[in-house]
């Protein structure tokens, strides 16, 4: 049977192409005209897997198309294999990074910064013509190799094995050692005994938990920083100054900013201005990292948050959305919830917690660039206490007028499940909103019967 | 034949059989039992006609079909799909009002519901990751001992004593079983053991949701009279007795939701 594909209407084109250009970081600009080609004639033949209309990816048969940060969005995951070569052809230094650490040090020493996820969408889009199910077998391949080069017991795998292997032109390697992650440790091992020691390795050392109000940590990890931005400037063979790493805290506080009013905005009406997969698309510019372009992120995050408020005021429903949904709130590292899915059984998702900490903590624009960026990324308040972190999301919660939260984490990310209990039990006590939570199994290989759990809960609410 | 009132459906698809109910109004007024074989729509079909059979209705005659279980993503047949743990609440405040806490077993999975007078659920958890617990691992271990997995429950409750079971994992148990065995314990003490740690095992849901009384046994390993009974000790409260067939709890409930959605789409008044 032929797959079913996804196109976008030609109906929508004309209002399309009335909105603004992406400008990125080399200061070259992309038209709506050309971003619409790419997206009705380039990208169906490159990518099909992505236009597939398919229940477990939580494929519709229409997007948001009325919605043109939307589109660009996905024009920036389609381009950004292309775009990735690109910068590495023009001398690019490119870092994978780990940890759910803000990025302004690594744009501060003009470095893209890649989490384990865009490692993967790197490679992965490398090969053209690939429906979901050849793009499913070649990510299972790539998880066999981590295995084999890493641990069968870590989740977000996606990158060192690239690393190792070496089919990716990463020159350093250079995560957080935060506490969140169990899974770097991992990876550092990995990279520091496998075969392509050529890589350069920092680890940059992130002091325990529950001392952001302790000048020597402030100051240790402000010193670890500096290594960072030293390890990467011998990665380019160029010195990042300090004026350099204000620059690039006052562009990331600019796209934090633009980030926490554009989530104030959609959660201010009682009508979801967009659907949950647009609603976090949007709200992920903010930290400037999604799309391995900082310019070209916040130039559609300017144009969403123009767009949300005219919604907002006007009273738009984003695309799919049920009347009357039930709003939920997710919680943990890494993974969330199939939101079409989700929205189909009723629901909607209103929040997350994990990189949302990071961009509602603005960094202080004057002092010591690196002390003041050590201070902010100790404040995290995901990084916090039990306690601490929960309060903090439940302040979240009632912003988003949450009915339920579902705390998901990956088998094998140990510090979320460790945490998840008492951080639930928290907000249950202090809200008497329901919570639920789910471990996702071994590489999510078990859609069903977590979509089970989730619209169980949804029914329950 | 004149066909005279509503009849409503459940059809709840499971990984080890597939049940149906047919409510005539208000009444249980058909069922259907069949295993489940690969493909699950025709799992659920073979369910559904059967409970259509005896009650001698063409498909046609029913006013709403709603499917549960596993297979309910794909049963084209049913009007809307709703998960087995909201059916297993309304099938069970339906039989049993005054019932607050359930224990499902089915064949791949455990859940511990709690639900309010109405047979909402209030909370739930659920075993995530392992197949003790459920009706698989009692297969595999009927398979250990070479017995019919309907005679494990009085196998156990004729041991003289409980051999503790440590593994927490299938395959483990399997081999601590065999190595139990091979030490010269006794098939029932062993089976008795492995009983109770299902039992232990299901205790744990509920330090997550909590008990309250009255409690309900649903799902196909309630036909078990060895974990009934181990799962009242574990639990420290005693079940309420079904007043039908347990394994049917789930489509019943799926039947009663239909019936009220029915309701409130204005196709039965
Ligand atoms: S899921 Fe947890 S352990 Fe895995 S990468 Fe994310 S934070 Fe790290």
């Amino acid at each position: 049977m032929g797959k079913q594909l996804f196109r976008y209407s030609e109906d929508n084109k004309a209002k399309f192409l009335e909105s603004d250009n992406i400008t990125f970081n080399d200061g070259s600009v992309v038209t709506p005209e050309e971003i619409w080609d790419y997206l009705t004639v380039e990208g169906p033949v490159k990518y099909p897997g992505t236009y597939e209309i398919n229940l477990s990816q939580g494929n519709r048969d229409s997007r948001d198309e009325t919605l043109p940060t939307s589109l660009k969005t996905h024009y920036l995951s389609l381009t950004f294999s292309a775009r990735m070569e690109k910068a590495k052809k023009n001398g690019k230094t490119i870092a994978f990074i780990q940890g759910g650490q803000a990025v302004d040090p690594y744009t501060a020493a003009d470095t893209i910064a890649l989490r384990p996820f865009l490692v993967g969408q790197w490679y992965h889009g490398r090969e053209h013509g690939n429906d979901i199910y050849k793009s499913v077998l070649r990510r299972k391949q790539s998880k066999e190799t981590a295995f084999h080069d890493m641990s069968f017991e870590a989740c977000q795998t996606g990158g060192y094995e690239h690393v190792q292997v070496g089919d990716l032109p990463i020159d350093v390697v250079a995560p957080y050692t935060v506490l969140r992650c169990s899974d770097v440790s991992y990876g550092v091992e990995a990279h520091r005994h496998g075969p392509n020691k050529d890589v350069k390795l920092i680890n940059v050392d992130f002091p325990m938990r529950h001392q952001a109000d302790k000048p020597w940590a402030i100051e240790y990890f402000a010193r670890n920083l500096k290594k960072l931005v030293k390890t990467l400037d011998e990665a380019r063979g160029k010195k990042t100054t300090e004026d350099d790493l204000w620059r690039a805290i006052r562009l990331h506080n600019e796209g934090r900013r633009l980030g926490t009013e554009l989530a104030d905005l959609w959660w201010s009406t009682d009508i979801p201005p967009t659907n949950s997969d647009d609603r976090n698309s949007l709200v992920a510019l903010a930290n400037l990292d999604m799309h391995g372009d900082v310019q070209a992120s916040l130039s559609v995050l300017k144009e969403a948050k123009k767009i949300i408020a005219e919604r907002v005021k006007n009273g738009v429903k984003g695309h799919a959305v049920t009347d009357n949904p039930k709003r939920l709130f997710i919680l943990g590292s890494c993974v969330g919830i199939n939101e079409s899915r989700s929205e189909d059984a009723g629901a909607i998702v209103v929040g997350k917690d994990d990189q949302w900490s990071h961009c509602t903590s603005l960094v202080e624009e004057e002092g010591d660039p690196y002390y003041n960026l050590a201070k902010a990324t100790l404040e995290y308040p995901y990084e916090q206490s039990i306690e601490k972190r929960a309060q903090w999301t439940i302040e979240q919660i009632r912003k988003s007028r949450a009915d339920g939260v579902i705390f998901i984490h990956n088998w094998g990310c140990n510090t979320q499940a460790a945490v998840s209990r008492p951080i639930v039990d928290f907000i249950k006590r202090e809200t008497g909103i329901p919570t639920y939570i789910h471990e996702r199994d071994l590489h999510g290989l078990r859609d069903e019967q977590e979509q089970n759990r989730v619209n169980a809960f949804i029914e329950m609410l | 034949m004149t066909i005279s009132g509503n009849y409503f459906a459940g059809v709840d698809v499971g990984s080890l059989a597939a049940k149906s109910v047919i409510l005539k109004d208000g009444e249980i007024f058909a069922t259907g039992l069949v295993q489940s074989g690969v493909n699950s729509v025709e799992s659920g079909l073979n369910a559904l006609n059967l409970a259509l059979e005896t009650a001698g209705l063409k498909k046609e005659d029913l006013t709403y079909i709603v499917g549960t279980g596993y297979g309910r993503v794909s049963a084209p047949y049913a009007n809307k799909a709703v998960t087995e743990i909201t059916c297993h609440a309304k099938g069970t405040n339906y039989l049993h009002p005054t019932v607050r806490t359930i224990i499902d077993m089915g064949g791949q999975d455990c859940k511990a519901i709690r639900i309010d007078p109405d047979g909402a659920v209030v909370d739930f958890a659920m075993n995530d990751k392992c197949a003790a617990g459920t009706g698989r691992f009692l297969e595999v271990m009927a398979g250990v001992f070479k017995v019919k997995l309907e005679d494990l429950g009085s196998i156990a409750l004729s041991a003289t004593d409980t051999v503790p079971m440590s593994s927490t994992c299938t395959v483990f148990a399997e081999s601590e079983t065999i190595s139990l065995v091979a030490r010269g314990e006794k098939p029932e003490n062993i089976l008795n053991g492995i009983h109770h740690s299902i039992a232990n095992r299901i205790a744990g849901l509920f330090s997550r949701v909590g008990i309250e009384s009255d409690v309900f046994f649903s799902g196909g390993v309630a036909k078990n009279s060895g974990m009934k009974t181990a799962i009242e000790q574990a639990l420290k409260v005693s079940i309420v007795k079904p007043e039908i067939d347990p394994q049917l709890i789930g489509a019943l409930g799926a039947a009663v939701i239909a019936r009220n959605f029915a309701k409130k789409e204005g196709l039965w008044v």
